[in-house]
């Protein structure tokens, strides 16, 4: 007996989990449970990406060839390479040139298909159908279509105007290049805009009307305050898309970016560079960062500008 | 939640180190894979685009080798044309390259300088003496000693040229050009006859057509690049003069061989280089043209036609050696060239296989007709494209040859700036 006491007395006391400490701890686990599967796909396929480029961006390193740590040389030679100005030139260009029509169109094309009236399904699925195609068909065809020889051409010349180089003028291409755009982006910014007209009361119109508005006034007094948040949605989106446009040039311009490569986009130039057996990733890296660094300063700047609307 | 923060700190300090990790020295030794012992194991063959037409060619001739070699398996990869250099990067960067890959000179050089190529003439000399002498060659780096892969197929043709067209702008049809000048003169010819709605070419110069000019490319020492002497100019001059006279599509500066293919097809331009393989597209997709179709030799001023080659490269870093080594021989010798050249309109690099009555007698076709003259002139023909000239710096020479036509940039300062940029990449190149 003696020596059961005392085992049992040495034996340490079984630990009590308190029901609140076993809650407050399945509390803190549960949700990164919950969130590991995502966060572990964000880290593989975005943060180790974004890590990644960073790091190269200071490094020389090519595609079969591991790089040495460069310092800011990558960022030094951008400054002396007149393929990255034109690269900004463009891009730049045409965040200028399509944001602008790709944030008032849609919202114009919204309120035509929004009434309820007979067949105006199909012309929204219409309107929709470019956003649904594949980019590579869509510029196949407007290539098709604007060829020396392509439908576009034959008309101008039927009717005396003559052969328009649509895509052998180093701007005429650039320009072509952002009408696609805006025709494949209409659809898409449409739905959104068809989402927030449909949250726009309707007696604040009715109200206008009674006030003696006409249909003018009362979309610049009550449809365009009502959409104003959906419109800086649209310009941010459709700013950042546009400065990293892609498919559409190199579609239409072809792999060395129009004549002499004038038409090259910053993007185009990463993939251009980076890209191949011989490719530097070190250099294509540093000029990703760029078009990181103003992406974010174009969302900031939309952002900031629409916070100071509202204050 | 003091764990959570750790977790998300080691998660960061994961990503930041492990892209460092890739950073060091690299590449350039491997090549010496042993290719002795025995042929067996499991090996992946990768070709290149070939799957959709020749795909019982490539299964006969694999269940032949795995009979021949008991113990053998090969796997088949087959990749889309578009792209093709890049997945090869992707795989050599990541550790995947197959064990036997089916490659052009231009890809085989990073490939050698990373250490990832097989070096024949150290793992497999007995071979070199099975093929031409010139396309064993190919497979040569400047600055580096050893052949990196077995020549397979070559390739060369004529140039085509549109007959009606030829007689609408009133050329003789029957007798096409034959020299550059010839060429130039009945390019300015069509531009003044037509007033300029028919071009006559539709591709601005590329480095193969300054060698095939006479233009010396590179430097005896294959260090830089010399094609902005006074030949090359000439050549530019010219050309800037077609360009001026729309005799030179207007759409030629963003071309590429894919459209202005397209355009011969389509008669908006009256010439086009092209291979024995395109007479059976103009059959069966312009059958009007089809019916116009003049050939002529392909124009050069060296005595010398231009040909594309081939490879098969063994992956220096394969676990399989002798049964890769053994597979791309079995691939590239003289019995498989020669029933995959009866197949497609391509030409065998093994010594002696051109002599083969298959090339060299005429049945009174134009098939055969340009086989048999393709054949001839392969016996001396050149591969033009340097084999360090890579795709960067293609886009440099076009994108220069593009300002001159465009009267940007004079037609010597047009080459003295790709020449320049050419250097400084070969130089980045290591």
């Amino acid at each position: 007996m003696a020596t059961s006491t005392v085992s049992r007395a040495r034996r340490p006391a079984p630990k009590v989990r308190r029901p609140e400490q076993r809650v407050r701890r399945q509390l803190a686990t549960s949700p990164w449970l919950f969130a590991a599967p995502g966060l572990l796909i964000a880290g593989a396929f975005i943060l180790y990406p974004f890590v990644s480029t960073l790091v190269n961006a200071f490094t020389d390193r090519r595609t079969l060839i591991p790089g040495r740590f460069v310092g800011l040389a990558n960022f030094r030679e951008l400054l002396n390479d007149d393929m990255f100005w034109i690269g900004l030139r463009n891009s730049t260009l045409y965040v200028v040139g399509v944001v602008p029509a790709l944030v008032v169109l849609p919202l114009l094309l919204a309120l035509l298909v929004q009434k309820n009236i007979p067949g105006i399904t199909f012309f929204r699925s219409a309107f929709y159908t470019p956003v649904v195609a594949s980019i590579v068909v869509v510029g196949l065809i407007w290539v098709w279509l604007l060829d020396e020889r392509g439908l576009v051409n034959s008309l101008l010349e039927a009717i005396g105007v003559g052969r328009v180089g649509f895509l052998s003028d180093q701007w005429l291409l650039l320009s072509s290049a952002m009408a696609v755009t805006v025709w494949k982006g209409l659809g898409y910014y449409m739905i959104i805009y068809l989402a927030a007209l449909a949250n726009v009361p309707r007696e604040l119109h009715e109200a206008a009307a009674v006030d003696g508005a006409g249909a003018v006034r009362r979309f610049l007094t009550v449809t365009v305050p009502a959409v104003r948040s959906t419109m800086v949605l649209v310009g941010a989106l459709s700013s950042v898309a546009a400065f990293k446009v892609f498919s559409e040039v190199y579609l239409m311009a072809g792999p060395s970016g129009g004549p002499a490569g004038e038409d090259t986009t910053l993007v185009m130039l990463v993939q251009r560079t980076g890209t191949g057996l011989t490719g530097r990733v070190g250099y294509a890296s540093a000029i990703s960062v760029v078009v990181f660094v103003v992406t974010v300063a174009l969302m900031l700047l939309v952002l900031r500008a629409d916070r100071r609307d509202e204050s | 939640m003091p764990v959570s923060r750790r977790a998300l700190a080691a998660a960061f300090a994961v990503c930041v180190v492990l892209p460092l990790s890739a950073c060091g020295s690299g590449g350039g030794d491997g090549g010496t894979a042993d290719a002795s012992g025995k042929i067996e194991g499991d090996i992946t063959f990768q070709t290149w685009n070939l799957r959709a037409n020749f795909k019982p060619y490539f299964e006969g001739l694999i269940a032949d080798f795995e009979k021949k070699y008991p113990g053998t398996h090969v796997k088949w990869i087959d990749q889309p044309a578009e792209g093709y250099a890049d997945k090869i990067s992707a795989d050599a960067a990541g550790g995947t390259l197959p064990d036997v890959v089916n490659v052009s000179p231009d890809l085989v050089a990073p490939l050698a300088k990373a250490g990832l190529a097989l070096d024949l003439d150290k793992a497999a000399p007995q071979y070199e003496k099975e093929y031409l002498s010139g396309a064993w060659a190919g497979h040569r780096i400047p600055g580096m000693t050893g052949t990196y892969a077995f020549p397979w197929y070559l390739n060369t043709g004529p140039l085509f040229y549109n007959k009606s067209l030829f007689k609408e702008a009133g050329l003789d049809a029957g007798q096409p050009p034959k020299t550059y000048d010839e060429v130039f003169d009945a390019a300015l010819k069509m531009a003044e006859k037509t007033d300029g709605k028919v071009a006559t070419l539709a591709n601005v110069p590329t480095i193969e057509d300054f060698g095939r000019y006479g233009v010396e490319l590179m430097n005896k020492e294959g260090t830089a690049f010399s094609f902005n002497n006074a030949k090359g100019v000439e050549l530019l001059t010219k050309y800037k003069e077609l360009y001026d006279a729309k005799a030179l599509d207007p759409q030629a500066l963003t071309a590429t061989p894919e459209s202005s293919g397209k355009k011969f097809l389509t008669g908006a331009v009256a010439m086009n280089p092209g291979s024995a393989l395109d007479l059976g597209n103009f059959k069966k997709q312009a059958p009007n043209l089809y019916r116009n179709i003049g050939i002529t030799d392909q124009i050069t001023s060296t005595g010398h036609v231009n040909m594309y080659v081939m490879g098969v490269m063994v992956n220096a870093r394969t676990k399989r050696a002798p049964a890769a080594v053994a597979f791309a021989h079995y691939v590239t010798d003289a019995e498989h060239q020669m029933s995959f050249a009866k197949q497609v309109a391509i030409f065998p690099s093994t010594a002696g296989s051109l002599d083969d009555p298959y090339f060299t007698k005429e049945d009174g076709t134009d098939e055969t007709r340009v086989r048999v003259a393709a054949a001839k002139s392969l016996k001396n023909a050149v591969n033009y494209t340097p084999v360090l000239f890579s795709e960067q710096m293609k886009t440099e020479l076009r994108n220069e040859v593009a300002k001159a036509l465009q009267g940007k940039e004079s037609p010597k300062e047009a080459l003295d700036n790709a020449v320049e940029a050419c250097n400084r990449l070969l130089q980045q190149q290591g």
